[in-house]
């Protein structure tokens, strides 16, 4: 009998559930970032800088070991500032990670037209956002929030006096400052991987994009004498919200200090925009030019 | 052993080679220069001037503002134009020309033609660095003009009388060397790597930290050269001011004579892998 002879009728069978689909793109998009013996190796330098974190607490926390290895000098203070600094180390390195992780995800399916593949599935284009946005995320969280809260645990741990209740601000101020970053962090990696068909130019852009508008920014505070500038340099802003999240002394000059509301409102923006962006290129469809 | 040198010189298709090198020039320029691709690079060249424009109509141009505008203009050479525009082009430029015909699956037609490799790739090079240089160079001057057009006379009085002149010179050739030489490495990484950007990533790293290196390695940048060639040195900021290690100053030509050497080492090496490459589409 001929095929369209029978008669068609939804099917009827169990649905599987939305998340669950979801975390098919999630699963596969992981082994897309880790197929990569580069996404190893930069995961596994991004973790030096936590080894090397860890002796300082070491040393701050042990006298013997610092009468033998800094001879008893002990200008080593575990506190907010050195936290900042931790959260600044693994968050810049959080970056060069989305440089080479986010086009992995999602240039490659643009670049072989599998898009409309994958949309045919029964799988929402906010649902395959969604996926590809959680794989990125938990990668990231890997070398942020994780390990800077291992340390912080680590400090308390070693601590002789009663320091983690003392100091739970700072473990939030971790916790928040990194959250915010590698959703930034997510969303611009996707939203430019999208944008950008090939990956190699992706990887690019995407570093692009954070320090262009910061040389930009400075050259608009230089010559139209104003500190709103400022707002476009993600490195100078971010380090100022790390710093009042975490309680750190805000190391920049007073009449360059933004409100924390201008900060927050051009990073939600930066989120819109690329949202926007994503929202124009995940389509399931292919433009084939004759 | 010298008339026989000079006699295989001679004997060279120079004419059929400068046609073929025209040719491949006026190709990559019509994509370099006219294309909605492109047009990020505009963005980056002229987004001071803009800002610059901004700046001629919205403040005053006092007598008090014209030493600290200098400043301001050599700080955006400085640290804009070769720490992120110029950088950023030209990896956008160079790194397509022959990384960006292999993921377009095109260069295979140049290498089937009957050009000499050597020449392809300069052709390609001399077209990459004369977009760069339109764009930069064009930038700069703007950038220039419109910084000291408010100040009326004292600005004129300034440029054609004073040192002006002499400073936009300078910037012109430091743009135009930063746009070979940048040129020169990401051509050669392009060929070298399948995504050239870590290491370019990696050079932009050694180009922030060089000034805080010995000065045996500072040699071994692009920026350094640059950096004795500014008219107005502005000082950086921060804990790098701190580190910074102050190398003793090298004569103008001194700077010049490296980094055209450096570039010329650059392309002599690459002349030489582009007769060794290889294209595998399926792996690219």
């Amino acid at each position: 009998m001929s095929v369209y002879k029978h008669e068609y009728r939804a099917y009827t069978g169990t649905l599987t559930p939305l998340w669950v689909r979801v975390a098919v793109v999630v699963r596969y998009a992981f082994a897309e970032a880790w197929s990569s013996r580069i996404t190893a190796t930069l995961f596994t330098l991004s973790m030096a800088p936590v080894v090397v974190y860890l002796v300082g607490i070491y040393l701050a926390n042990n006298a013997l070991a610092r009468a033998l290895v800094m001879k008893g000098n002990s200008f080593l203070t575990i506190n907010a500032s050195y936290f900042v600094k931790v959260l600044e180390t693994q968050s810049w390195l959080a970056l060069v990670l989305t440089a080479w992780i986010a086009p992995r995800l999602i240039s490659f399916d643009l670049a072989d037209n599998a898009l409309p593949i994958l949309l045919s599935h029964p799988i929402s284009r906010f649902g395959y956002v969604l996926g590809k946005f959680i794989a990125l995320f938990a990668c990231l969280s890997l070398v942020t929030w994780i390990p800077c809260l291992l340390l912080f645990v680590f400090q308390g741990y070693s601590s002789e006096q009663p320091w983690l209740m003392a100091n739970l601000r700072i473990a939030a101020g971790l916790m928040a400052g990194s959250l915010i970053w590698i959703v930034l962090l997510s969303f611009l990696g996707l939203a430019m991987s999208s944008r950008v068909k090939w990956r190699v130019a992706a990887t690019g852009v995407i570093f692009a994009v954070v320090f262009i508008p910061a040389g930009i920014g400075g050259i608009i505070m230089a010559i139209l004498r104003t500190k709103w500038g400022l707002l476009l340099n993600a490195p100078a802003i971010m380090t100022q919200l790390w710093q009042q999240l975490l309680g750190a002394p805000v190391s920049m000059r007073a009449d360059f200090v933004l409100p924390d509301a201008a900060i927050l409102a051009m990073l939600a923006a930066v989120c819109a925009v690329s949202v926007y962006i994503l929202n124009a290129r995940i389509r399931a469809r292919e433009v084939v030019r004759g | 052993m010298t008339n026989a040198f000079t006699h295989s010189v001679m004997a060279q298709p120079w004419g059929l080679w400068w046609l073929q090198m025209r040719r491949l020039v006026r190709i990559e320029l019509r994509r370099n220069l006219f294309s909605w691709k492109a047009a990020w690079i505009y963005f980056l060249a002229f987004a001071p001037t803009g800002i610059i424009f901004i700046h001629l109509f919205v403040d005053r141009h006092t007598q008090s503002a014209f030493t600290e505008d200098t400043n301001v203009l050599a700080g955006i050479v400085q640290f804009y134009y070769i720490r992120l525009g110029v950088f950023f082009g030209c990896l956008g430029i160079f790194a397509r020309l022959i990384r960006g015909e292999m993921l377009e699956r095109s260069l295979h037609f140049y290498l089937l033609a009957p050009v000499r490799r050597e020449i392809l790739l300069l052709g390609k090079f001399v077209a990459g660095s004369i977009s760069a240089l339109l764009l930069f160079g064009t930038a700069i001057i703007a950038d220039f003009a419109l910084m000291y057009a408010g100040f009326g006379p004292v600005g004129s009085d300034y440029v054609f009388n004073g040192p002006g002149l002499a400073q936009l010179e300078a910037y012109l050739l430091i743009v135009v060397l930063a746009c070979l030489g940048y040129g020169a490495v990401f051509l050669l990484l392009s060929m070298m790597f399948r995504n050239p950007t870590p290491a370019a990533m990696l050079v932009l790293g050694w180009e922030a930290i060089n000034p805080v290196l010995p000065s045996l390695l500072q040699k071994i940048s692009v920026a350094s050269y640059l950096r004795h060639l500014m008219p107005i040195s502005v000082p950086g900021d921060g804990i790098f001011a701190l580190l910074t290690v102050t190398t003793e100053p090298v004569a103008k030509w001194v700077a010049v004579v490296g980094l055209m050497t450096l570039i010329v080492v650059v392309l002599a090496y690459s002349c030489f892998r582009v007769r060794r490459l290889e294209i595998r589409y399926t792996t690219e």
